[in-house]
């Protein structure tokens, strides 16, 4: 088993060298499609980190009828804490938002009114789960529907034109990652191809003698997988350096886990591993 | 050990061999006789099973091509040793490389490959030209490799399609003696040849094909 694995493995060394240039080419486009694809992955992160902080800060404002009790207020207070989805709930009187008027407006409420209008109201924070714009939008569906709740506002617009871009943007960066991934995988079929031509005397031999399928195949998904492992290491030595100046430069910035690095390189080895099956198939019957 | 009963096995042009009947007893040596096109190589491709027969039965040193499976030629073809008019070798491997393929290829362990290879090497009186590669052999000689190669695994038979083939008078004479010597020491022989000149020796077995069809 060990002395066939060994053989498997210098069997593809050999034939790596033989077909020396597209080799390199392979090798070459899996860093290249490895690191655009980690790029997006690092870019969505950080988005989606940027976008969770935004959420976060978003309340929905519950205006309370102005005619409304002080029980009454309760009442609705605890009604509104029971609805699925709500954080914390934070009461501010008429007295609070007059005060916030004068911070924000810089004028008191009073020297152009006689009486306070402002109505009290609750500042209500969302769970994270729910933070998306069609479940917060549901939620203020439900709470305007309360007795006593006379208007519930939030910021919804920004929220659904990020939500909406950030989806496209996924969309399209995941498109583009599977018509790399789709690339590599056939120049490493072709790779392997170009392999199996060059050795068929080779391999007409091994049958001849009594070669297993499987021992007649491995060399050659060892091939695809060597190829693969090479791309995605140069792509994770990419990653590491392009963290190093990036973090100098942004420091915000989150880096994407540890975990990138023996990603990246197994998502090269399955690369490999399935652009030699391909060719194994086509051009291998046995 | 071998034994064919009307075996027809058709190419999809049309030729082929058909109602083939032959049979090969441990040690014979056993000629298979006729002119080109005749369907001598098509009689041992069916005894290795690179091509299927579509009906008659095959037995070959305990396979049964009845409930034969694919997946059983490699441990078929471990029992043959095969040899070609082209030799057929690895042309960027040296001799010893060469005739180790079959071991390696079987999974043999390094010592014992050494051990059987050398031994092969000396009985086809190649020994000193282990380390040298294909190109800087004769044809007599890289035919011997080829035939080293074929009986390193010890086969129950070796199958020759027409091993003189492609070598001169003196070249072929060295080779047939080299066969003969391995069949007295007991390994069957299963030898195709256009060439009645090279069948010899009153004891033997001469099977005669013609137009895809044998004749006793
Ligand atoms: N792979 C193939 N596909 C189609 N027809 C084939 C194939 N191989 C052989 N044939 C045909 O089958 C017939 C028998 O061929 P075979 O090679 O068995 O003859 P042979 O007796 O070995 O001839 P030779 O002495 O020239 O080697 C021939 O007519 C040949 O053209
Ligand atoms: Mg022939």
């Amino acid at each position: 088993m060990s002395s066939g694995f060994l053989y498997s493995i210098g069997e593809g060394l050999r034939g790596l060298r033989r077909a020396k240039f597209s080799t390199f080419v392979s090798i070459f486009t899996i860093f290249i499609s490895l690191a655009v694809i980690g790029l997006f992955v690092v870019f969505i992160f950080n988005v989606n980190w940027i976008m969770t902080q935004i959420k976060s800060r978003m309340e929905l404002e519950i205006f309370i009828d102005n005619s409304f009790t002080k029980e009454q207020i309760d009442t609705l207070r605890s009604q509104i804490e029971e609805v699925a989805g709500i954080e914390s709930v934070r009461y501010v009187s008429k007295e609070e938002a007059a005060e916030v008027f004068r911070n924000e407006v810089g004028r008191d409420i009073f020297e152009i009114l006689d009486d306070n209008p402002l109505p009290p109201s609750f500042q209500v924070k969302l769970r994270p789960e729910v933070q998306t714009s069609s479940r917060a939008e549901n939620i203020s569906d439900q709470l305007a529907n309360f007795d006593g709740v006379d208007e519930v506002l939030y910021r919804r617009d920004i929220l659904v034109i990020l939500e909406r871009y950030f989806r496209l943007f996924l969309i399209i960066s995941l498109g583009i990652g599977l018509v790399l991934a789709i690339g590599s995988i056939f120049l490493i079929y072709n790779t392997i191809k170009l392999i199996i031509l060059s050795r068929r005397s080779v391999i007409e031999i091994m049958k001849l003698v009594g070669a297993t399928r499987r021992f007649i195949r491995r060399p050659f998904i060892v091939e695809g997988v060597i190829q693969g492992i090479v791309g995605g290491t140069l792509a994770a030595l990419f990653f590491s350096l392009l963290f190093q100046i990036l973090k100098t430069e942004i420091p915000e910035l989150i880096v994407v886990t540890q975990a990138v690095y023996p990603i990246l390189i197994i998502l090269g080895a399955l690369l490999g591993l399935i652009g030699s099956m391909f060719a194994l198939r086509k051009f291998l019957k046995y | 050990m071998i034994q064919l009963s009307n075996v027809t096995a058709k190419y999809p042009g049309g030729e082929g061999i058909e109602l083939v009947s032959l049979t090969v007893e441990p040690g014979e040596f056993v000629y298979l006789v006729g002119p080109s096109g005749a369907g001598k190589s098509s009689v041992l491709k069916v005894i290795y099973r690179d091509i299927i027969p579509q009906s008659g039965h095959v037995v070959v040193g305990g396979f049964n091509s009845l409930t034969f499976k694919k997946k059983q030629i490699p441990y078929l073809r471990r029992k043959l040793g095969i040899i070609f008019q082209d030799f057929k070798l690895l042309m960027d491997r040296n001799v010893f490389e060469n005739v180790a393929f079959t071991l390696r290829v079987t999974h043999t362990r390094g010592v014992e490959i050494k051990r059987k290879v050398l031994r092969v090497l000396a009985d086809v009186g190649l020994s000193h030209k282990r380390l040298k590669m294909p190109y800087q052999l004769s044809g007599g000689e890289q035919q011997r490799v080829a035939i080293a190669r074929a009986l390193v695994n010890e086969p129950i038979v070796l199958l020759a399609d027409e091993p003189t083939g492609n070598l001169d008078p003196e070249a072929a004479e060295e080779i047939m003696q080299l066969i003969e010597k391995i069949n007295s020491k007991g390994t069957a022989i299963l030898m195709a040849t256009h060439d009645f000149r090279l069948v010899r020796a009153q004891r033997r077995k001469v099977i005669k094909i013609e137009k895809g069809m044998t004749r006793s």
